[in-house]
């Protein structure tokens, strides 16, 4: 009789054993949260419609190596998403990036990349993160809106996990135009024309409806409109040769 | 003798709610731990941030948690499941997604602005946790009240996720 009903219990303890084996936690490990991620900017509901990162934005894992915000593959593939009216984060020169850690893993390097440039690599040389994670980074003189790409490469697993945070930098002085060029480019030109228009020789700003033939300046480098628009961040002058030649 | 024993080992079968699966048992046993994680960072958080947001924030999880903590005990006593995950359950990969004794040590000793960074990122990740454990439980769990706790978990914690990422930006 005893056996008969403590037969049962095991079977169902051992089930439950074998669940917990079985049903490993999901992968997930961390985000970036300041600025604002575009996972970070997804839960926030700061960008709707946005799918099931909502519920883990930590967990944009894939094998390391990949330039793609998503990292590769077909999950979370609306982080690659260019046409998403992601927010841009005012910043300068250096930025300070925060993490969000769900999972304290062996930590091989830490990545920050603007196209295909390098901006800064940190090794933690398998040390563990701890309550937070920051790195300061240089912006290495890009300027205007640009996607920052942080990888965080596991030390002991093929993967990485992947954050892009969207930038508007500011604060460039001489430095060198960025090698990338916006991805969208201006497809309504502007219908109406400014109520006053920009003076002569005044500096680019966003928001300011330019029209063929106006000039501007633009750290220090004057420019000459090509094609009436009002300018947004990314667009300024020496990103876009469709809309601005040197004057 | 024989029968008294029997009769013992029955009487849980026979009362026992038949429609508790495993995943409802990890999902009890798995949320009773992450808030008693969260509890000890909330606990600092709801006295010790600057950011009133944070406090408020903090204050109202460990509410969440002390009246959720009645049903999840209640159903794993009525299943006769331990309270606890079985231990080993978690030496795999799981131990890291728990609260580390260093964070929480490293919680304690900062102050000001760091504090309140602190105390946000260990939040979040305390969260981010929890709803795979909750969505966990809304996609394979059996016992409807346990799902239907679950799902309303995600919705809280969810709304909680996103006020702690607006606090996050700007720190």
């Amino acid at each position: 009789m005893k056996r008969r009903f403590t037969l049962p219990a095991l079977t169902v303890a051992a089930l439950i054993a074998s669940l917990f084996v079985a049903v490993s936690p999901a992968s997930a490990h961390g985000y970036i949260s300041s600025p604002p991620s575009r996972q970070a900017n997804c839960v926030s509901g700061a960008v709707p419609n946005c799918g099931d990162i909502i519920y883990e934005p930590q967990s944009v894992e894939a094998p390391k190596g990949s330039t793609l915000c998503n990292g590769g593959g077909s999950r979370f593939t609306v982080l690659n998403d260019t046409s998403k009216n992601w927010p841009a984060a005012t910043v300068g020169q250096t930025v300070t990036f925060n993490w969000v850690i769900t999972a304290a893993h062996s930590t091989a390097t830490w990545e920050y990349l603007i196209g295909g440039t390098l901006l800064a690599s940190f090794n933690d040389n398998g040390a563990r993160p701890g309550a937070t994670k920051q790195h300061t980074v240089s912006m290495k003189g890009f300027t205007g809106r640009q996607a920052v790409l942080a990888r965080w490469n596991i030390a002991d697993t093929v993967n990485a996990f992947y954050s892009c945070v969207d930038v508007n930098i500011g604060g460039g002085t001489s430095s060198p135009p960025p090698t990338t060029s916006p991805t969208t480019s201006p497809t309504t030109p502007a219908t109406t024309r400014p109520t006053t228009p920009p003076p002569a020789g005044g500096t680019w700003a966003v928001g300011t409806a330019y029209k063929t033939g106006d000039v501007v300046t633009y750290n220090g480098v004057s420019y000459r409109c090509l094609q009436a628009h009002t300018a947004i961040a990314g667009w300024e002058p020496p990103n876009v040769p469709a809309l601005w030649a040197r004057a | 003798m024989a029968l008294l024993v029997a009769g013992c080992a029955s009487a849980p079968a026979a009362g026992a709610p038949a429609s508790f699966g495993p995943t409802d048992v990890m999902f009890a046993q798995m949320a009773l731990a992450q808030n008693q994680d969260g509890d000890q960072v909330a606990a600092l958080a709801s006295t010790r941030a600057a950011d009133p947001r944070i406090r408020a924030i903090a204050s109202s999880l460990r509410d969440r948690w002390k009246t959720d903590s009645g049903p999840l005990q209640r159903w794993l006593l009525g299943w006769q499941q331990p309270l606890t995950a079985p231990a080993g359950s978690h030496t795999g990969h799981g131990d890291l997604h728990a609260l580390q004794p260093s964070s929480l040590a490293e919680l304690r000793a900062v102050t000001g602005a760091a504090f309140d960074r602190t105390a946000v990122a260990l939040l979040l990740a305390g969260l981010h946790n929890s709803v795979e454990t909750t969505r966990m439980e809304s996609t394979g769990g059996n016992y409807p009240p346990a799902e239907q706790l679950a799902s309303s978990m995600t919705s809280a914690y969810q709304e909680q996720i996103r006020a702690l990422l607006v606090i996050a930006a700007a720190q």
